[in-house]
């Protein structure tokens, strides 16, 4: 896991994945209306039809998902289609294969919305995990690190220990990757 | 700084001091003393103990590799703000 560009790539994962967990948890159910795909303008349908793809249908997700629906943050910003288009180009971008898997990138989202207590992102994610081919096994491989570096990281704080490990991970002296010519 | 003095691996006792011995091979780096962690578990082996072996359980390879389970448990970290 040397080299920064794995450290940017789960960055983006994790601050996308509470982007939109803060979106679903709190504007979810009845607090705000979706988009529905049948009533949406055909620049938002167009989008929704590329969130289907790319989570599948028929899956564990769109179980979660009450039936072929579009996932509720997705749902809720489509009342602008040039900021859903935008959000869902970075999400898209963020959980694509490159130098992470997105099966670990998946993982590492449902780690994350668990720690933070996302009931949409635990939810959403586990079943992403699942039609990516993660095993109970594997799940509860997540679910234990997270459970264990959630006691670590609260003994930590309430000791206010400082970490041992700042220094001696190795300095990464590559430069910007150019996006343009992946 | 913390608000407890952190002992140093010489003051613990000989079985707490084989338990380093562990900890410095889990990590795989020569530390000058164990890390604050280790430390902290071994004041009292009857939590840290099991505590260690859910660790090492949970981050050994099985269908994700040691190293992408030190990265969620990065990203657990960062989630829950912390800086240890």
């Amino acid at each position: 896991m040397s080299g920064d560009d794995r450290w940017y790539e789960a960055a983006f994962v994790v601050g996308i994945t509470n982007a939109l967990n803060v979106v679903a948890d709190g504007l979810g159910g009845a607090v705000m209306r979706q988009v529905e795909p049948e009533t949406a303008p055909v620049e938002v349908r167009a989008i929704f039809a590329d969130i289907r793809t790319f989570y599948g249908t028929g899956g564990p997700v769109t179980r979660v998902l009450g039936g072929g629906q579009i996932p509720t943050p997705f749902g809720i910003i489509a009342h602008d289609a040039a900021y859903l288009a935008d959000v869902w180009a970075a999400v898209k971008r963020a959980f694509t294969d490159r130098r992470l898997s997105r099966r670990l990138k998946t993982a590492l989202a449902f780690a994350v919305s668990l720690t933070t207590r996302s009931a949409f992102g635990t939810a959403f994610h586990l079943a992403e995990l699942r039609r990516l081919g993660v095993g109970e096994g594997g799940v509860m491989e997540i679910v234990g690190v997270t459970q264990m570096f959630s006691s670590y990281t609260k003994i930590a704080d309430t000791l206010q220990l400082s970490s041992d490990m700042a220094d001696i991970a190795p300095v990464d002296t590559s430069g910007v990757p150019d996006a343009a010519m992946e | 700084m913390p608000t407890v003095r952190l002992r140093d691996a010489s003051e613990y006792p000989e079985p707490a001091r084989r338990l380093f011995e562990l900890s410095r091979q889990w990590f795989a780096h020569d530390f000058k003393e164990p890390p604050a962690m280790s430390r902290v578990m071994a004041w009292d082996p009857h939590f840290g103990g099991p505590h260690g072996r859910a660790m090492k359980r949970a981050m050994a390879p099985g269908e994700f590799s040691r190293g992408e389970k030190e990265m969620v448990a990065a990203a657990v970290s960062g989630a829950n703000a912390c800086t240890y």
